[in-house]
């Protein structure tokens, strides 16, 4: 640092300090002595919401790494093998399977449709799963695979609101928001909760998926992007450089402390400390976000690219958030809406293109969290918001390109480290796919089962609204005690 | 619990004053000691519910509570040691106590000690108290009569002196005019405003100050600000791709109201009713857009009449929150746990509100169009000359046919690029290729049509119609209520579990059946409705109202939750005054501006907010009110009030929504279009916020950041959290950059020559206050000290001062208004500029 603005900053905290009214210095103090060092061990403000916390028993997982496939993966394609349904690929759908029931693109008598792909055993533990997501089979031996899920829901935004807040209307809280709210995050100068986006589409839900619905807002997630400012509003104004804007608090602070002398609110102290911290921010997230500090290797094996906007780039990026202490990282990655309506969501050639960019960086994250220990305490969770049907979908049946419609009733999603049971497969659904037949999981079971990892009876993570205290779970869930190691 | 402790400071507290009052030894009160234990502990499972009741006990109603059980009983007036109630809450027996342990919460000591004594003096029950009609208290006598302004103070210090507490002075005037402006307009006072106010030596000049502030347009512009939340009004459908909304003009129709002190009945009926009114007006339709904000969906493949249930469930809900203070939304899908709320009379609500026409339509049909005053003087003529030219322009007249035939000789075979004749369709052309004769009847007439449409001979009248349908176009058009035709009106069935597809028993419409009936000659409808919910026998609205008020003011409500006055809300820190001011709102003919100059008007809010430490360890929160309140400003004002000070600040009202700079996103919603909008230019870029587009699924993101909800659902109460990214907007937003750069420019032009004179000035356009000695030197040293880093980086000085507000003015220095900026930018940023005083 410059002698110069050393010398001012030490003077201008001194002299703010010794007029600060008791109490108000000393959590002032703390925070501002603080010369932006990452110390997780420093007093907060006393109010601070994100102070750590443990939670209702000890945990496994500390953090969440949250992989959302927007638009439902072809689970059918990736990790339910069905054999019966390729031998009767073609024929009409029994009607059985269709009476009292509505699809979102599919009327009358839709046929049968066999996964064009070829499945195998994978890893020592032998999880059968397909050629569309090669890299994955190298990890086949770390994750926790679930072929039983099922939702109510069979619509995207509903879909999604589900999974994310336990309700599929807007306005309740999301995943992210409940477990910072009910934890606190462990980083100091970067958010608890972080949201990244990639193939340049909000997911449906909008920006409900991690919103605070009713809990207080400091919990709801934060959008850190990989283009303009990585978070809102981090970068000085134009013309002002670090120095500059050091001064400038100090005086800020100063004018403040001499407010807070005259009329004795501790909520100054607050916000002298939270000022404190977005000064550290804008240090600290932009190094954080810039993934060009990785080794070669590193970025090779992810398949980043420093400066592009990709899910590649993004579970780097959640390694590094993870690793400074970010309680929950939630990635959102458009594009796995399998319809057939385009080439693109082509169950052949488009998700083999699809998946390439998701299956390597997926595993080299697992292998990265494994080498640097932090896969115990790191759960990473893959998956989408629903299923697709074992049959093609309506409007493109007709066409060369093979698509499949939503599906509520079975789906797949899976699970590594964080105290899930690795090399595990667990549930299955009828020869051809139509319903769970066993160990049925819906979204309020896995999350009853997320939160059970990080230490939480989900019944007991409540917030009371409008005089009923509500719960990630709603009125649903129980945890999943195969799932865990 | 811990997270709750830990989170104190956002989350409201606990009423642990209050209950400790019932610890002396003296008389259980069952609503104020009792009824929160059962509530909380007892009644989810032997409460109203009858599908959750469990041992088909119901301890919420004194007959089930005392009925004998086979030798003995729940509760036994008189007897504690013979209740079974008290044996299972004291009992140390796993398999005996109660709550059981899978429960979670257990009964405390302390608690079972009340139920005890209750037991002892006779286990009497009362009726929650919100759900008995306010009766009219008389104001208590106090010991110090001079303090009391209105009657308001009368029951606060009686209060403070229980406590032991006497109020705090009257704050100083500065403070006063700049609290009070904030509170009544949402804006601050201009430093011209201060100093007529200082100098006004009158005795009323407080209340002269508040009668101007209640009639100027800002105070419905704030005032709407506030009833939005209710509404959940947005500019956009809301779920996956969040289509643009029309319906500003029912945001319009709000701000109207409250400058035109619409009495809060008429409000209410016009909103929820308006169009069941005899001969309803144009703007008492416009009202009922209130209830067309809920979402419609408009995602592939969805079913309507699921998101139509969706609608009105949510008008349900939002209609019981928004008048009775009452979160009826449990007993969509089963009876309520806690209130006498039947699952059948959620669907005697749901059967009122279920039968208006619209019904989840991307066209957000019925919709009423709108013209102003100069279309529809003219609409008849219009329209009359409109019918007449269409007329002759589909009329061939036989000098038309005869030039059509020569238009069709002299039709190229292969016309040239870009010439008339290349313009015609393919298929027109296909019938010129076609002899004459041998065209069918349909062609031929197709022919003569599209000559009609082209022929040089009617291009004035074409022109003209064109320029009539542009005239008759509306201005704007709103989503209305409106009732379905007699014979397809929907029925209501129950819908088991809250799912639409599974309906049980037909139910009528009607009104819950545990409160009040309708109103003499009401129907069972929403007009009905609407009168019931502000008919006096109703005990409610007029207390929720009445809270909400003092809660917008104060800070907190009387009762602390304010979105919920049952048995799960708190209690009224002063009930009698909580009850006196409903009826004071009632009496008052529901007079909103009235009401709102007897709260501004009393010694209680014109107390200093100045606090003590050990007054501050007494009552953190300031429910007892022995001090002025001081809390953070909404995400609205904070925005307003830097372009206000300024000079930015558009006085423009009504309109369109406008797109304020934002920060590009790159992303597209979900199945919809790019998310980024173009910047409003001009005066539209600094309207007030309660005009920039509100889209739910990517609200304004500063406006999120200070705590405004996304409008997807009726918001009764916002957060005023205290966090870093707030701290990033106001400093680096450059919506604020940009204030701070006019901001800059404004000390300079109006603070005189010396530094001390701009430094001065700027403190007093934010604060309203004259800085101190100390203050001024902290800014003029930062000026000094910004000024010496400009001198030599021409570049950056220029960036500062200019990037975005525009070029430098004639005469200005880079390097001086640079310097500046950063010192308006940490005046902009003072912990006092987030508060009111």
């Amino acid at each position: 640092m410059d002698p110069r603005t050393e010398r001012l900053q030490h003077v201008t905290r001194r002299h703010f300090l010794q007029g600060m009214p008791v109490g108000l210095g000393a959590v002032a103090l703390a925070s501002l002595l603080d010369d932006g060092a990452r110390a997780a061990d420093q007093a907060r403000p006393a109010t601070d919401p994100m102070t750590p916390r443990p939670p209702h028993f000890a945990p496994k997982a500390k953090n969440v790494i949250y992989l959302h496939m927007s638009g439902a993966p072809p689970h059918l394609d990736l990790f339910d093998y069905k054999p019966e349904l390729v031998k009767h690929s073609g024929e009409d759908c029994p009607a059985e399977f269709l009476e009292g029931r509505r699809f979102a693109f599919t009327t009358g008598t839709p046929k049968l449709l066999g996964t064009p792909r070829t499945y195998a055993p994978r890893g020592e533990a032998g999880i059968w799963m397909s050629d569309a997501v090669p890299r994955l089979h190298e990890v086949a031996d770390e994750i926790c695979l679930v072929k039983s899920m099922y939702t109510d829901q069979f619509n995207h935004a509903p879909a999604e609101l589900l999974l994310f807040t336990g309700s599929p209307r807007q306005g309740r809280p999301s995943f992210g928001s409940w477990v910072t709210y009910g934890l606190g995050s462990e980083s100091r100068d970067l958010p608890g909760f972080v949201v990244l986006i990639s193939s340049g589409v909000q997911p449906s839900a909008g920006q409900g998926a991690w919103g605070s619905g009713f809990l207080p807002s400091v919990f709801q997630g934060v959008q850190c992007r990989s283009e303009g400012d990585p978070v809102l509003y981090v970068s000085d104004p134009p013309g002002m450089d670090r120095d500059l804007r050091r001064r400038s608090l100090d005086a800020l602070h100063e004018l403040n402390a001499m407010q807070a002398q005259e009329l004795g609110h501790p909520e100054t102290a607050t916000r002298i400390a939270q000022y404190e911290l977005a000064f550290r921010m804008q240090m600290s997230v932009p190094e954080v976000m810039d993934i060009s500090r990785e080794s070669p290797e590193t970025i090779e094996a992810y398949g980043a690219r420093p400066g592009a906007a990709s899910f590649a780039n993004n579970c780097l990026l959640a390694r590094r958030l993870v690793e400074q202490g970010v309680r929950y990282v939630q990635l959102f990655d458009w594009g796995w809406d399998f319809h057939g309506t385009n080439p693109r969501e082509d169950l052949r050639d488009g998700l083999t293109q699809k998946c390439a960019t998701m299956d390597r960086p997926v595993a080299a994250l697992i292998k990265d969290l494994k080498a640097r220990g932090l896969l115990d305490e790191t759960l990473v969770v893959w998956g989408g918001e629903f299923g697709r049907t074992p049959f093609r979908e309506g409007r493109t049946a007709a066409g060369s390109i093979l698509g499949r419609d939503h599906y509520p009733d079975c789906f797949a999603v899976f699970l590594a480290g964080g105290g899930a049971r690795a090399g595990y497969c667990h549930g299955e659904t009828d020869e051809l796919g139509f319903s769970v037949v066993e160990n049925p999981v819906h979204v309020h079971d896995l999350q009853a089962t997320i939160l059970h990892l990080l230490g939480f009876d989900h019944e007991r993570l409540t917030f009371r609204f409008q005089g009923r205290d509500f719960r990630l779970t709603d009125v649903h869930g129980r945890v999943v005690p195969e799932l865990l190691a | 619990m811990i997270v709750r402790i830990l989170l104190g400071a956002i989350v409201s507290a606990s009423a642990a004053a209050l209950a400790a009052a019932a610890e002396d030894g003296g008389r259980v009160d069952f609503n104020r000691d009792i009824r929160p234990i059962l509530s909380n502990k007892c009644l989810a499972c032997h409460g109203p519910d009858e599908a959750e009741r469990q041992a088909d006990l119901r301890l919420d109603r004194a007959r089930d509570a005392t009925a004998d059980r086979g030798g003995y009983a729940a509760v036994v007036p008189g007897d504690p040691d013979a209740s079974e109630l008290i044996y299972r809450v004291e009992s140390e027996e796993e398999l005996e106590v109660m709550p059981p342990s899978s429960f979670g919460k257990t009964v405390t000591p302390e608690e079972a000690a009340l139920l005890r004594r209750w037991i002892e003096q006779g286990a009497e029950y009362a009726e929650h108290w919100a759900y008995v009609p306010p009766a009219r208290p008389t104001p208590p006598e106090v010991s110090d009569p001079s303090w009391p302004t209105n009657p308001i103070d009368r029951f606060i210090l009686v209060r403070l002196e229980s406590e032991g507490l006497s109020p705090a002075p009257e704050a100083d005037r500065a403070a006063l005019i700049r609290r009070v402006s904030l509170d009544l307009t949402g804006l601050p006072p201009t430093p011209e405003e201060v100093d007529a106010f200082l100098a006004d030596q009158s005795a009323d000049a407080y209340e002269s100050l508040v009668d101007r502030l209640l009639a100027s347009r800002s105070y419905g512009e704030h005032m709407a600000r506030l009833w939005l939340d209710l509404a959940r009004y947005a500019d956009s459908a809301g779920y996956a791709d969040d289509p643009a909304r029309t319906i500003w003009a029912y945001r319009d129709w709000v701000i109207d109201a409250f400058n035109a002190n619409m009495p809060f009945d008429q409000f209410t009926i016009e909103q929820l009713a308006g169009d069941l009114l005899p001969e309803p007006t144009e703007s008492q339709l416009v009202a009922t857009a209130f209830h067309r904000n809920t979402m419609t969906n408009s995602e592939g493949g969805t079913d309507d009449e699921e998101f139509r249930n969706a609608a009105i469930v949510d008008r349900v809900n939002t209609t019981m929150t928004v008048w009775m203070g009452t979160s009826i939304a449990c007993a969509q899908c089963h009876s309520h746990k806690y209130d006498p709320i039947p699952q059948t009379d959620y669907f005697r609500l749901f059967a009122i509100l279920n039968t208006t026409a619209d019904a989840d339509r991307r066209d957000e049909a019925p919709t009423l169009p709108l013209y102003t005053d100069e279309q529809k003087a003219h609409k008849a003529d219009w329209e009359r000359e409109a019918a007449e030219l269409r007329a002759t322009l589909s009329t061939p007249t036989p000098e038309l046919l005869e030039a059509q035939a020569e238009w069709e000789r002299s039709f190229p075979a292969e016309p040239e690029p870009d010439s008339e004749a290349a313009k015609a369709p393919e298929a027109i052309r296909e019938i010129l290729k076609i002899a004459p004769e041998d065209r069918d009847k349909d062609q031929a007439s197709k022919l003569t049509e599209y000559y009609l449409s082209i022929t040089p001979l009617l291009k004035a009248e074409r022109e003209r119609l064109a320029e009539l349908e542009r005239k008759l176009t509306p201005y704007t058009t709103v989503p209305i209520m409106q009732e379905q035709p007699e014979r397809d009106r929907r029925t209501t069935r129950i819908q088991r579990r809250g799912n639409f597809r599974d309906l049980g028993e037909e139910v009528p419409p009607g009104v819950p059946a545990a409160f009040h009936n309708l109103p003499d000659g009401a129907q069972p409808d929403r007009l009905g409705l609407a009168r019931w919910l502000v008919c006096e026998e109703n005990p409610l609205t007029s207390r929720v109202v009445a809270n909400r008020c003092w809660e917008q003011i104060f800070g907190r409500g009387l009762v602390s939750t304010s979105e919920e006055f049952g048995s799960q809300g708190e209690l009224p820190t002063h009930p009698e005054l909580l009850d006196w001011l409903a009826t004071e709102l009632v009496r008052s003919g529901w007079d909103l501006k009235a009401f709102f100059r007897l709260l501004v008007t009393s010694s209680t809010y014109r107390q200093s907010s100045r606090v003590t430490p050990e007054l501050l360890e007494r009552d953190p929160d300031n429910r007892l009110l022995a001090r002025g309140p001081r809390f953070r400003l909404s995400a609205e004002m904070i925005r307003d009030q830097a372009l206000f000070v300024s000079g930015l600040l558009s006085p423009r009202m009504h309109g369109p929504p406008v797109n304020p700079p934002r920060p590009q996103t790159g992303l597209n919603a979900a199945f919809g279009s790019a998310i980024d909008k173009p910047t409003s230019t001009g005066q539209d870029r600094y309207r007030r916020a309660l005009y920039t587009e509100w889209r739910r699924t990517n609200p304004y993101p500063s406006m999120t950041t200070f705590d405004a909800p996304n409008r997807e659902v009726c918001t009764v109460r916002r957060d005023r959290t205290n966090t870093p990214l707030q701290a990033l907007v106001t400093l680096n937003d450059p919506v604020f950059v940009e204030a701070s750069q006019a901001l800059a420019r404004r000390m300079v032009r109006e603070g005189g020559d010396s530094t001390e004179g701009r430094a001065r000035r700027g403190v007093r356009l934010c604060l309203g206050r004259e800085p101190s000695e100390k203050e001024v030197a902290a800014l003029v040293s930062l000026f000094q000290d910004a000024r010496s880093d400009f001198a030599d980086a021409s570049d950056a000085a220029t960036r500062m001062a200019t990037d975005p507000l525009g070029p430098l003015p004639e005469g200005m220095d880079a390097a001086e208004l640079a310097a500046w900026t950063v010192v308006g930018n940490v005046l902009l940023n003072l912990d006092e500029m987030f508060l009111k005083r």
